[in-house]
This record gives C-alpha cells, structure tokens and sequence, in this order.
C-alpha cells in the first residue's frame, strides 16, 4: 500500500479544526461522571489525593525526607503521569471504543484522538485541586516559572494526539498490544523518577532518568509545578520525541489510515 | 452538480482469526523469513465483497440496489459514504454525501432529546446554525413534548426511533445513502415516515437505497441495479432489474448451489469455521 500523505494530511487538518465537535466529545465523557453522583470526576481527584497522601507521608518517612518537600515533588510527578498514561491507555482503546461511529459515518481519526487528549486534560484541571491543597500545606510560594507548565503542557497534548493516534491503529490491528500497553506503563511508573527524585540514583543507573523520555515528559510539566524551569535536555527530548513521534505516526496513518474500517 | 463515478472498485475484506494476532507476526519474524513470505500471502483469508464494480450515477438518479443478503449492497454504500475505501480501483464523488444508516450517531442516552439533537446534527455534518434551524421541525415531527429536555434514557424504544429519525431526515443531502429498515415505529407514524422520506428525496440531487423489499424499489426509484456475489450484473430501470431479480431466484432454486467465491478455497473456510467455533 503506497502512502497517501494527502489524505492524512486532510484528516489530521479537518479533524483538528472541528474543535466544536472534539469538544463535545470531551466534555460529554467529563459530564457522565457528574450525573447523578455527588462529586463528579473528583471521585478520581478523590482517590488519587488519598493515594498522593498516603503514600507521601509513608515514603517521607521510609526514605528520611522532608514531607513539605518531598509531598508537592509527588503531587506533581503523579498528575502528570496520570495524565500521560491515560493518553496511552485510552489510545490503545480509541478505535474499537469508536466502531459504531467509524462504520457508520465518515469521521476524523484525529478528532476522536484530539477528543481523548481534551478529555484527559479536563480531567488534569480537576487534579489540580489536589496540587492547590499540597502547596498551601507545604508552603510552596508561587513563581512565575509556574507559567513554564503552560508550554510543557501543550507540549505533552501534542504527543498525546501522535500517541491516540499510533496506538489506536496499532491496537486495532493487533488486539494483544493493548494488554502489553498497560503492563509496560505499569512498570515505567516505577523506573521514572515519580516516586523518587533523579539525583537518588548513583552511577549508570542515572541512565535511567537522561535517557528515559518518560522522565523528561514528566518533569516538562512537574519542573515548574515546583518553581524551577525544566533543563534544556528535557526540552530537547521532549522536542525530539514530538518530531519522531508524529513523523512515525504520519507515516504508519498514510499508510494504514484506509484499513482501518476494515480491523474493527 | 453532484456525480459519482465508480472504476473497476473491488473490496476485499481481511479475516482475522483469533490465532492470527501479534504473536504470529513475532513468531514469523523470529523463525526469520523460514515461511516464504508468498506462501505466506495466498494463506491470508480474505473476503471478496465487491468486484470490478464499474458505475455512474448522475444528478436526479434515484437508485435502488437489489440483490441478496451478502450480496455487497451495503460494503457498496458504506464505499460511497467514504467509510471503507476500495482495495483497487478508484472512486470519484463530487457533492456532499449523506449517510443514513444507524439514525442517530453518536447518540448518548444520559442527555436530553435536545442535547442529542446537537450531538446527531454536528455528525451528520450540520452546522449549530442548520440545527437550531432544524430544531423546531424535528420537535414537531418527533412529537415528544415535555420528554425532549428529559435524559433520552427515559423514553420508550419508539419514542427514541421517532427522534433519531426526525434527526436523521432533517439533513438537506447532495448525496443521500439510505439502507432499508431505517423508519420505523407504530402504524399512524408509518403513514408520516413515508412523506419525511419522500420530502427528504425531493431535497437530494442523488439517492441511492439497498433494499430486500421489491416495492420499495419500485416506488422510490427511477433506475436500479441488482448484485449478486459483489458484481453488477444488471442496471436499468426499476421494473426490468426486479424481473431479473425473479428470474434469478427462479433459477437459483432450481439450480444447486454455487461454489464458494474463487478467493476462498475449501481449506480456507475450514479455517475460517474452525476459528469461528474456537472464538
């Protein structure tokens, strides 16, 4: 099959500039966890602040650290992380979650991803409760360097859309990568600095944090969440991640983008 | 001016057992080119839809497509709707095509008739400003009252079919693809059904139906053409294609079976069956 650059080109265009569509979409899966329950989508705000605050107490603790320090460390690491594994569970889901609307109308493959990103970063903002609550019991004085997540964040949807995308397809295809999606991310959870800090680790090991774009991902957004701007590396990984990332998946979508119908 | 134009358009659907996964594909890599890779290509099962399907359908065309369960008539529509792409050869369309198949995409039964209206509306391609136009028609013709600001969860399956299809048939098509069986409801609706449909023709440039039903065909259209194993093999009016129709079946029943299409070998659809029971 040669690849219609074109055809995914206009997809990708087209499906982006529905945002009234995307939006919907979004906001639709964000409602359906308010109706008829009390608190909504903070139920996950609920049980990751309880998750966040046990474990900080009992790390602090277990590794000699300070818990104003190390709580807002965890807070932000772990929304972050939520955020971007979602995208990649999700995206693994993305496709066969849609079939009754690809088979019956001709719909914008990038505009079901964009809608999976939008409803993930909603979510993010709910969360954010949590990292507001952390900071005043820590004490943490707001910087303008805060102002570097904005970026970090757009930078992490924009691999987010790649992600849906890449792992849609992929999954459509072949059913099991989406149980080896899930077990893999399980373990990065432990091997990315989220639970413990970088400067931890001694000798080669610190391969583990330079050369692990999970870790750069995370601290894109996490960084300023504690008032310090992300290190040139991480901006260059994470810049070279989003070019590798959609040139793949540009390629793999001109491709396949045609088959899809037909896998579901 | 809407067309459409169809060359030689196959479309071959990939069977995909539950042995067939990522495993194999490792497996296959790991043996290391073992298994020749053209070996490889005549074992894959696929399924023959459509077949050099060579065809034009023109500004006014009210098209019928008959043939038997199977016979290709919805792989054809959903081609045209640009849901499935062909496997070879080429397909034009010029003006905006219309799918009706499922009445209403995307609906959600946690919202309200009028959210719902939104939702359908923006898949079906209107704009905000064509479905708070449309709005109160689709009230009036969906004649929900009080019920349309109420979660659709709470209506009865009538009810839902008369929203969905007041959505549906509010559309103004260049192109409209219909499948039968869209409509429905109780026997007073029936009678209304009829006139939405036939206004919501009167409104398209092109209509294309696949029906079963002979009638339906003949009342609606002014061209037809019957399928039969995903080639065209008769095109022409209404009446003349239907005799045909007859004819075939008249023969069919007197004659055994045809063999299974050449794509599929007899060792394949063992396969097939075989993993059919074992998913």
């Amino acid at each position: 099959m040669t690849p219609e650059y074109g055809v995914a080109i206009a997809d990708i265009v087209n499906g982006t500039r529905n945002w009234d569509m995307w939006g919907r979409l979004g906001w639709r899966e964000v409602k359906r966890r308010y109706r008829r329950t009390v608190v909504g989508p903070f139920w996950t705000t609920l049980s990751l602040a309880i998750f966040v605050v046990v474990l900080g107490v009992v790390w602090s603790r277990l590794w000699n650290q300070d818990p104003k320090a190390y709580l807002p460390y965890l807070t932000s690491g772990m929304l972050t992380w939520v955020m971007f594994s979602t995208f990649c569970t999700e995206g693994s889901a993305a496709f066969f979650a849609a079939e009754g609307l690809i088979k019956q109308l001709r719909v914008s493959y990038t505009l079901l991803a964009i809608s999976v990103v939008w409803r993930n970063l909603i979510v993010f903002f709910h969360n954010l409760a949590i990292y507001v609550l952390i900071c005043l019991y820590a004490g943490l004085p707001a910087s303008w360097s805060l102002l570097l997540a904005v970026p970090g964040l757009a930078v992490i949807c924009l691999n987010g859309v790649w992600i849906v995308l890449f792992l849609g397809m992929a999954c459509a295809r072949y059913r099991d990568l989406q149980q080896l999606v899930t077990s893999i991310l399980q373990v990065s959870m432990f091997i990315t600095p989220i639970f413990w800090a970088p400067d931890q680790l001694k000798g080669r090991a610190v391969m583990l944090v330079d050369y692990n774009p999970l870790f750069h991902i995370v601290d894109i957004v996490r960084a300023p969440m504690l008032g310090k701007a992300p290190s040139t590396w991480t901006w260059a990984v994470v810049a070279a991640m989003t070019v590798a990332g959609w040139g793949a998946t540009l390629y793999v979508f001109s491709r396949f983008r045609r088959r899809i119908p037909y896998w579901l | 001016m809407a067309s459409i134009k169809l060359e030689h358009v196959y479309a071959d659907f990939p069977v995909y057992g539950s042995q067939v996964s990522f495993r194999k594909v490792l497996f296959n890599k790991a043996i290391g080119g073992l298994l020749s890779r053209a070996d490889d290509r005549s074992k894959r099962v696929t399924v023959r839809a459509l077949s050099d399907v060579t065809l034009e359908v023109n500004h006014g065309d009210q098209l019928g497509i008959i043939g038997h369960n199977g016979a290709g008539k919805s792989t054809l529509l959903r081609l045209l709707a640009g849901i499935y792409e062909p496997s070879q050869g080429s397909i034009t369309i010029e003006g905006g095509v219309s799918p009706l198949f499922n009445t209403s995409p995307g609906l959600d039964l946690d919202d309200t008739g009028y959210e719902n209206i939104v939702t359908c509306g923006l898949f079906l391609g209107m704009s905000r400003a064509e479905i708070a136009a449309k709005t109160p028609d689709i009230e009036a013709f969906a004649e929900l009252g009080e019920y349309m600001s109420l979660p659709v969860r709470t209506y009865s399956t009538g009810m839902l079919v008369r929203l969905g299809f007041a959505i549906a048939t509010a559309i103004d098509p260049g192109i409209l693809l219909l499948d039968e069986g869209l409509g429905a409801g109780d026997a007073r609706f029936a009678n209304r059904v009829r006139k939405r449909i036939e206004a919501l023709i009167g409104r398209s440039s092109i209509m294309i139906l696949a029906a079963h039903s002979d009638s339906m065909i003949e009342q609606m259209c002014n061209r037809a053409i019957l399928l039969n194993h995903g080639k065209v093999i008769a095109d022409g009016k209404p009446k003349d294609v239907i005799a045909r129709y007859a004819e075939m079946n008249r023969e069919a029943e007197a004659a055994p079976p045809p063999p299974p299409a050449e794509d599929v070998s007899a060792k394949d659809l063992e396969d097939l069956v075989g993993a059919a029971a074992k998913g």
